[in-house]
């Protein structure tokens, strides 16, 4: 009887030939997760064990586990030979002390002697006959015994499903570049799109000395609490402080925000394009703020020509904040330390600017020269 | 590094750490342990008691150590302003407004006596707020921001003309060391800090008149004569009363001298680019200025780059906007936003002071070109 962490991946199935690609990833992204923990990853038919782990950090591995986009459920349980002397030895560990119980089988080996009901029937029988205080209820039980009947002779025996994080393996989906900033949005928008197979490298624009130096350590610490789940090693940062102050001397003020997010977009494309990403990500949400209309959305757009992903578009706030506490960015993302200084704040940002306004205001600009001189900025976080 | 952040905290005494040393290293015994060696660290801190006390009280006060200014401040509050009202000044450091905010909770009314426009209390408005009712008062000494000094002696005594029974407390951890001080009869309660002067954060003490009932707000092993209990931190005792001893010595010659140096930065510093805020007459240790319609806060990292380290209102309170004590002194916002706190130490020379003053003004210029 061995200890096991059994994990079920979520829709690489569905991916007929490219099956054996979506899987390698898959183990690749296991094992990276797993790094630093002893282990052991077996590959069974539809399933992936754990075994042979340091037991003391049990908790630790399944929690890891959780945050593996692809998995699609997990289990703690045991490992036996498929015989019912040592089904039944292992469902008296997992089965509850007391209450009502159900055994519920499942044979992947449809050549067991006997069909699942039988099992259910005979496992169930003997747990009665040795624990005077379970009773049986099949429709509401308190606790359950899973049998999984594999091939090559293997059942699995546990008590508990959780679900896991589900998605695709990251990695799967080609690279795409997050705009991330100390705020709630962009670590969920990441967390999305690496949730769907994607690569997420991470740009942060910082405007020193106007924001200080805990503001850039929040970002990387949030890049870092994203990265459990994206699998991402790096942060790099770029200073729009020059850019910033241009905005501010020479463009009206109403538009501040507006030109500055299409310099944001246009250096992010640059990075995007040196990095091999196929498209931006933001974590803007329809009508959030002034810069989140859609003719915001469109002023920024007109300046690249990558795509632009805005998973959380159609979210409200309390969504977004509901996936972020989720995820565990929240208490980091609402630290006080803001990424924007109020100086380059207006009064009154315009909500729906002009296009024709804006590219006169940004006239007034060496856009190429501030772009380049923000590019020599980069600097590389690694976590 | 030129430091003019010393009243947020002073850089180490080293003379002082160097006479402390062995209380870490070979005398570690617990005071409270009746062997010999217990029995010489209890002597020690009798006399560092005194020494601490001694060229601010007489005979008639005593003092406990606390872990800090805020905690002293926090046990002069609430050990004393149980009913009634309580009244205090605008220009609290956040140790005793704060908990002032928390009387409500308990029942007991607080009261804020409006600021003048340097930092210090109107004391008319002050005494207007007194009444019979009226069970604690709490005048800062030094304003931590503005270093305008309240003249607690005189206060204090016309308070307790309206009402004797009140407490009277004052927070003396910008004074302590630095402005010459005497308690008087009047004063109940008096808090000092220990990394104001060159001695360890994590210690400092309220000092007590022997009059004064004080309640512990930590209970224990009845340490302190019961009032705070807790093993003493005796090596942070000894390099407080050492450093205390040293800065005490010398008290109107650095007074004098950085008065001096004080009056030449404010000189040095161009107009109409700087406003003043602290007062002529105020704390010799403390300028404070504001570089109109700048952000304090971005200055103060440019500074930090070109090696003058300075400091923006009160150090504690820095994640709020704007200064709620400048704010009370009546500024608009663009004042607000520009407020430097250019503080000194017995070690501040001349020459750092013309050299902070060029970087200062080059650094505001260089700002306003780049924003305007």
């Amino acid at each position: 009887m061995e200890k096991v962490v059994i994990i079920r991946y979520a829709e690489i199935h569905l991916k007929g030939k490219n099956r054996g690609y979506f899987e390698r990833v898959f183990t690749v992204n296991l094992e990276r997760s797993l790094k630093g923990i002893r282990h052991e990853l077996h590959r069974i038919s539809g399933r992936y064990l754990i075994a042979n782990f340091d037991e003391e950090r049990i908790d630790e591995i399944l929690s890891r586990v959780s945050r593996v986009f692809g998995v699609h459920s997990y289990s703690l349980g045991l490992s036996v030979p498929n015989t019912l002397d040592d089904i039944f030895a292992a469902a008296k560990s997992v089965a509850p002390q007391s209450g009502t119980f159900k055994v519920d089988t499942h044979r992947g080996d449809k050549k067991y002697s006997l069909t699942s009901m039988q099992i259910n029937a005979e496992i169930g029988g003997r747990l009665l006959d040795e624990n005077k205080a379970l009773s049986v209820d099949v429709h509401a039980p308190q606790g359950y015994v899973y049998i999984d009947i594999r091939e090559n002779g293997m059942a699995l025996v546990f008590g508990q499903f959780f679900e896991g994080a589900g998605g695709m393996p990251v990695g799967t989906s080609g690279k795409g570049l997050l705009l991330i900033s100390g705020g709630i949005d962009s670590p969920v928008a990441g967390y999305m799109m690496s949730k769907r197979g994607m690569n997420v490298e991470y740009l942060h624009f910082h405007s020193y000395p106007y924001t200080n130096e805990q503001a850039k350590d929040k970002v990387i610490e949030l890049a870092r609490l994203l990265s459990r789940y994206a699998l991402t090693e790096k942060l790099l940062t770029v200073s729009v402080t020059h850019i910033q102050e241009e905005i501010h001397a020479k463009c009206a003020a109403e538009l501040n925000v507006t030109l500055l997010r299409r310099f944001m977009f246009r250096i992010a494309e640059r990075v995007a394009k040196r990095k091999e990403a196929k498209c931006l990500i933001t974590g803007e949400s329809l009508g959030q703020v002034a810069s989140q209309t859609i003719e915001g959305m469109t002023s920024s757009n007109a300046v690249v020509s990558l795509p632009v992903l805005r998973p959380l578009v159609g979210f409200d706030k309390n969504e977004i904040i509901e996936r972020a506490k989720k995820i565990g960015t929240y208490e980091t993302s609402v630290l006080p330390f803001e990424d924007c200084c109020t100086v380059f704040l207006p009064d009154f940002p315009a909500i729906k600017p002009k296009l024709s306004f804006i590219e006169e205001e940004e006239s007034k600009l060496d856009i190429e020269r501030l772009v380049v001189e923000a590019l020599n900025s980069i600097e590389e976080y690694r976590f | 590094m030129i430091y003019l952040d010393n009243a947020a905290t002073a850089p180490l005494n080293e003379k002082a750490f160097l006479r402390a040393k062995d209380f870490i290293t070979e005398y570690f015994y617990n005071p409270s342990a009746r062997y010999r060696g217990g029995d010489e660290i209890a002597r020690k801190l009798k006399s560092a008691r005194k020494a601490v006390l001694s060229n601010i009280a007489n005979d008639g006060f005593d003092l406990i150590f606390t872990s800090g200014g805020t905690e002293a401040d926090n046990q002069a509050v609430f050990s004393s302003a149980r009913r009634g009202n309580a009244v205090a000044t605008a220009g609290e450091h956040s140790a005793v407004y704060e908990c002032f905010t928390q009387l409500k909770s308990r029942g007991v009314e607080p009261r804020f006596a409006p600021l003048n426009r340097d930092g210090s209390v109107n004391e008319s408005e002050l005494l207007r707020l007194i009444d019979e009712k009226t069970t604690f008062v709490s005048v800062v000494h030094v304003n931590n921001e503005t270093g305008a000094v309240n003249d607690i002696c005189a206060i204090a005594k016309k308070i307790k003309s309206i009402n004797p029974r009140i407490v009277f407390h004052s927070d003396g951890v910008q004074a302590y060391g630095k402005i010459p001080v005497r308690l008087t009869q009047d004063i109940d309660l008096y808090s000092i800090s220990a990394h104001k002067i060159g001695a360890l954060k994590g210690t400092g003490a309220l000092v007590k008149n022997k009059t004064c009932n004080l309640q512990p707000l930590i209970f224990g092993g009845g340490q302190e004569g019961n009032l705070r209990s807790g093993t003493e931190n005796t090596f942070g005792i000894l390099c407080f009363c050492y450093a205390a001893e040293d800065i005490l010595q010398n008290l109107r010659e650095n007074g004098a001298r950085l008065t001096q140096y004080r009056e030449m930065l404010w000189e040095l510093l161009e107009k109409p680019l700087f406003e003043r805020i602290s007062p002529d007459d105020g704390s010799p240790y403390i300028l404070s200025v504001s570089a109109i319609g700048l952000k304090g806060e971005v200055l103060q990292r440019i500074l930090w780059d070109n090696g003058v380290v300075v400091g923006t209102g009160s150090a504690c309170s820095s994640k709020k906007p704007h200064s709620r004590v400048i704010e009370a002194c009546g500024y608009g916002a663009k004042t607000l936003d520009g407020v430097l706190r250019l503080s000194f130490s017995p070690f501040t020379t001349q020459e750092e002071i013309k050299r902070s003053a060029f970087e200062i003004n080059r650094a505001a210029k260089e700002l306003k070109e780049r924003l305007f």
